[in-house]
C-alpha cells in the first residue's frame, strides 16, 4: 500500500471514530475555507476588465486553473493519469471553430457544441478506465496522437486543413473572458460537488481501494464515469473559449503536448486531490511561467523541464501536500 | 500491387525491428525499474547526434561510433541513475513520478539539443559502396540492410545477456519480483543504475541506427520516437523484453504497409488504432501477464 493510501486511510479513521459532532465541524471549517478561496477568486477576476491592463494574462491565468481543477478530478480524485488530457482541450476547440466558422452557428450554440462533443470523446475512450496505472496514461497519450492525426485527415472545409481556422468575425475578448470566468465558476462548482458530496467519499474509496470500495457497495463504474465526464467537459470547453479568445485554431497549438504537461504540473504542485492544490500550483506557476517567458523567451521550455523534475524530486506531494503532512492536524479542514 | 505490398512488408520488418529495440530498451528500463522514460526519444535523437559529430569530427563511421556510443550513453545513464532515479522510488507513486520526471527531462534535452544544434534537420554522410540490392523488384538500400544487420545483433545479444548471463539473469528476476533478490544478495541500487546504462546504451545505439536508415533528425523528432516506443511496449506487454520485439515488428509491418496504400497520416493513425485494439482485447499487451499488477 502507498504511503497516500496509508495516509487517507487514516485520515478517514480518525474523522470515523470521533465523535459526530467534531466531522461536522471540521466539515463545516473545510467549507468555510473553501467559501473563502472562491470567494477571492470571484473579486479578484470578475471586476478586472473594468481596470486592468493586462487582459490576457488574467485570461491565460483563468484557463490555466480551470485546467489544473479539472485535471485533479481524475487525477487527485478518481487516481489516473490521463497524459493525452489535451484531446479534449483540441476537439473543443475544433468543435467551435467548426460549429461557428464551417456551420455558422452562434459562439454559445458552438460552445456548448464543444461541451458536448468533449463528452462524446469522454465516453468513446471511457473503455480504458479499465486500464491501470501508466497504461491508462500512455494509451489515453495514443489517443489524443490519434485524434489529431483524425482531425488532420477530415476535408479541409470543414477543419481548415493545415491553415486552421480563423474565427477573426467573433473577435470580443471581453466577452470571452466572461465565458471563461464562468467556465472556471462551473469547474469549481463542479469541483466542490466531486469532493464535499458523497460522490467525492465514494470517489476516494475507489481511488485507494477500488475492490474494498465495491465491496461496501459503491458502484465503482458509475461514480469513476461521473468524475470521467467532468474531467473531459471542462478542457473541452476551455478549449473552446481559447480558440474564441484568439480567434485561430490549428493543429499543433490546439494538440500541444504542453497544455497536458502544464496541467498536470500546475495540479501536481499544488496538490492533486484537494480542492485548493490545483488553485495554488497554478496560481503560483502561471505567474513564474510568464516571468521567465518575458525575459528568457528561449529557454522557457529548459526551465519549465527543469521546474517539473525539481518539483517531483522535491516536493512530489506539492505544495498543500506537504503543508497537509508537515502539520497533519490540520489536514482534515483544507478543502 | 503485389509488388508494392512485398516493398511495404520489407521496409516494414526493418523499419519494425528499429522500433523493436526502441522498444526492448524501454522495456528493459520499466521492468526493472518501474520508470516509464518519457525522454527515451531525446537519448535515442541525442545518439543520432553523436553519430554526426563522431563522424565529423573523429572521422568516425557510424558502425565504429557504435560502441564509442554505448559506453558513454551507458555512463551517463549509470550516473542519471543516481541523481534523478533512485529518490523516485520514495515517492508514493513511483511510476506515475518517473513518467513525469522523464517528461521533465525530455523538455530538459530537447530544448538543449535546440540550443546546441539548432533546428534544421541533419542526416549523416554515409552511403555504401553498391547503394543498393535489387531482388526481383523489390529494391533494398545497403544501409538499411547494414541496420537491419546491427538490429539483429544488437537484439540478439541482448537477448543472450538476459537469457544466458548471470547479470541478466539477476536483471530479469528483478522484472519478477523485487523484493525476493534482495534477500538472495544481490545490490538492487548497483544494478539498478547498470540497467538504466543499459537502457540509454541502447538507446543512443538505437539512435545509430535511427540516423542511418531514416532520411534525417532534429531536435523535435524525440517525442515521435518516444510515442512509437510506448505504442510498441504497449503492444507487446510493459515489461517485458521479448515482447517489445514482436510489438515492434508488428507496428513496424502495419505502419509500412498502409503506407503503401494510403499516406503517412494515415498509417500512424493505424498504428494508433492497432495499439487501442489489442489493448481493449488484452489490457496486458500481447505477452503480459493478466494479473502481474
Amino acid at each position: 500500500m502507498t504511503d497516500q493510501a496509508q495516509e487517507t486511510r487514516e485520515g478517514t479513521d480518525v474523522s470515523l471514530s470521533a465523535p459526530q459532532g467534531s466531522t461536522e465541524k471540521s466539515n463545516h471549517i473545510k467549507f468555510l475555507i473553501w467559501g473563502i478561496v472562491v470567494a477571492v477568486i470571484v473579486a479578484i477576476f470578475l471586476p478586472a476588465p473594468l481596470f486592468a491592463s493586462n487582459l490576457s494574462f488574467l485570461f491565460y491565468m483563468m484557463l490555466w486553473l480551470t485546467m489544473a481543477t479539472s485535471f485533479n478530478f481524475v487525477a487527485g480524485m478518481a487516481g489516473y493519469m490521463p497524459f493525452g488530457y489535451v484531446a479534449f482541450y483540441g476537439v473543443g476547440a475544433y468543435a467551435t471553430g467548426v460549429l461557428y466558422k464551417t456551420f455558422g452557428l452562434p459562439i454559445p450554440v458552438a460552445l456548448a457544441g464543444a461541451a458536448v462533443a468533449g463528452i462524446v470523446i469522454g465516453l468513446l475512450v471511457a473503455p480504458t478506465l479499465r486500464l491501470k496505472g501508466v497504461y491508462f496514461g500512455i494509451v489515453s497519450l495514443a489517443l489524443a496522437m490519434a485524434m489529431k492525426l483524425a482531425i488532420s485527415l477530415m476535408p479541409s472545409e470543414i477543419t481548415g486543413g493545415s491553415l486552421g481556422l480563423i474565427l477573426s468575425a467573433a473577435n470580443n475578448p471581453v466577452a470571452a473572458y466572461y465565458a471563461m470566468f464562468i467556465v472556471l465558476l462551473g469547474a469549481l462548482a463542479a469541483g466542490t460537488w466531486l469532493s464535499m458530496s458523497r460522490l467525492g467519499t465514494a470517489l476516494r474509496a475507489i481511488r485507494d481501494d477500488s475492490e474494498a470500495a465495491e465491496v461496501v457497495g459503491v458502484n465503482v463504474v458509475a461514480t469513476r464515469l461521473k468524475a470521467w465526464i467532468m474531467a473531459t467537459m471542462f478542457p473541452a470547453l476551455v478549449g473552446g473559449v481559447e480558440a474564441w479568445y484568439t480567434n485561430a485554431i490549428d493543429l499543433d497549438s490546439s494538440f500541444n503536448l504542453l497544455v497536458t504537461a502544464k496541467s498536470i504540473v500546475y495540479a501536481m504542485a499544488g496538490g492533486l486531490g484537494f480542492l485548493v492544490g490545483p488553485i495554488i500550483g497554478a496560481s503560483a506557476l502561471y505567474g513564474i511561467d510568464q516571468l521567465i517567458w518575458r525575459h528568457f523567451p528561449t529557454l522557457n521550455l529548459l526551465i519549465l523541464g527543469v521546474v517539473i523534475i525539481a518539483l517531483m524530486l522535491l516536493l512530489p506531494r506539492g505544495i498543500v501536500g506537504a503543508f497537509a503532512q508537515r502539520f497533519s492536524r490540520f489536514r482534515r479542514f483544507i478543502p | 500491387m503485389n509488388e508494392l505490398l512485398l516493398q511495404g512488408l520489407v521496409n516494414g520488418i526493418v523499419v519494425g525491428l528499429i522500433y523493436a529495440l526502441i522498444g526492448v530498451s524501454l522495456n528493459v528500463i520499466f521492468g526493472v525499474l518501474r520508470v516509464v522514460n518519457f525522454a527515451h526519444g531525446e537519448f535515442i535523437v541525442l545518439g543520432a547526434y553523436g553519430a554526426y559529430f563522431a563522424q565529423a569530427w573523429l572521422g568516425l563511421s557510424p558502425l565504429l561510433a557504435l560502441p564509442l556510443i554505448f559506453i558513454v550513453f551507458g555512463l551517463m545513464g549509470y550516473g542519471l541513475y543516481f541523481v534523478l532515479v533512485k529518490r523516485l522510488a520514495r515517492s508514493n507513486d513511483p511510476e506515475h513520478a518517473s513518467l513525469l520526471v522523464m517528461f521533465g527531462l525530455s523538455l530538459v534535452l530537447g530544448a538543449l539539443m535546440l540550443l546546441a544544434f539548432e533546428a534544421d534537420a541533419r542526416s549523416l554522410n554515409f552511403t555504401l559502396d553498391p547503394p543498393f540490392l535489387m531482388f526481383g523488384n523489390i529494391i533494398l538500400p545497403t544501409t538499411k540492410l547494414l541496420g537491419l544487420a546491427v538490429a539483429v545483433v544488437v537484439t540478439g545479444a541482448l537477448a543472450f545477456f538476459l537469457y544466458r548471463t548471470l547479470p541478466g539473469k539477476a536483471l530479469r528476476a528483478i522484472i519478477m519480483n523485487r523484493d525476493a533478490i534482495q534477500i538472495v544478495g544481490v545490490d538492487l541500487n548497483h544494478l539498478s543504475a547498470l540497467t538504466f546504462g543499459l537502457g540509454l546504451g541502447l538507446a543512443g545505439i538505437t539512435g545509430i541506427l535511427v540516423s542511418m536508415i531514416f532520411p534525417s533528425f532534429s531536435p523535435f523528432i524525440g517525442q515521435d520516437y518516444t510515442l512509437i516506443g510506448f505504442i510498441v511496449i504497449v503492444l507487446g506487454g510493459l515489461g517485458h523484453p521479448i515482447g517489445a520485439v514482436a510489438g515492434g515488428i508488428l507496428f513496424g509491418l502495419a505502419e509500412q504497409t498502409a503506407m503503401v496504400f494510403f499516406s503517412g497520416t494515415v498509417a500512424m493513425l493505424l498504428g494508433f488504432v492497432l495499439l487501442i485494439a489489442v489493448i481493449l482485447i488484452r489490457p496486458a499487451g500481447l505477452f503480459g501477464v493478466q494479473n502481474s499488477r
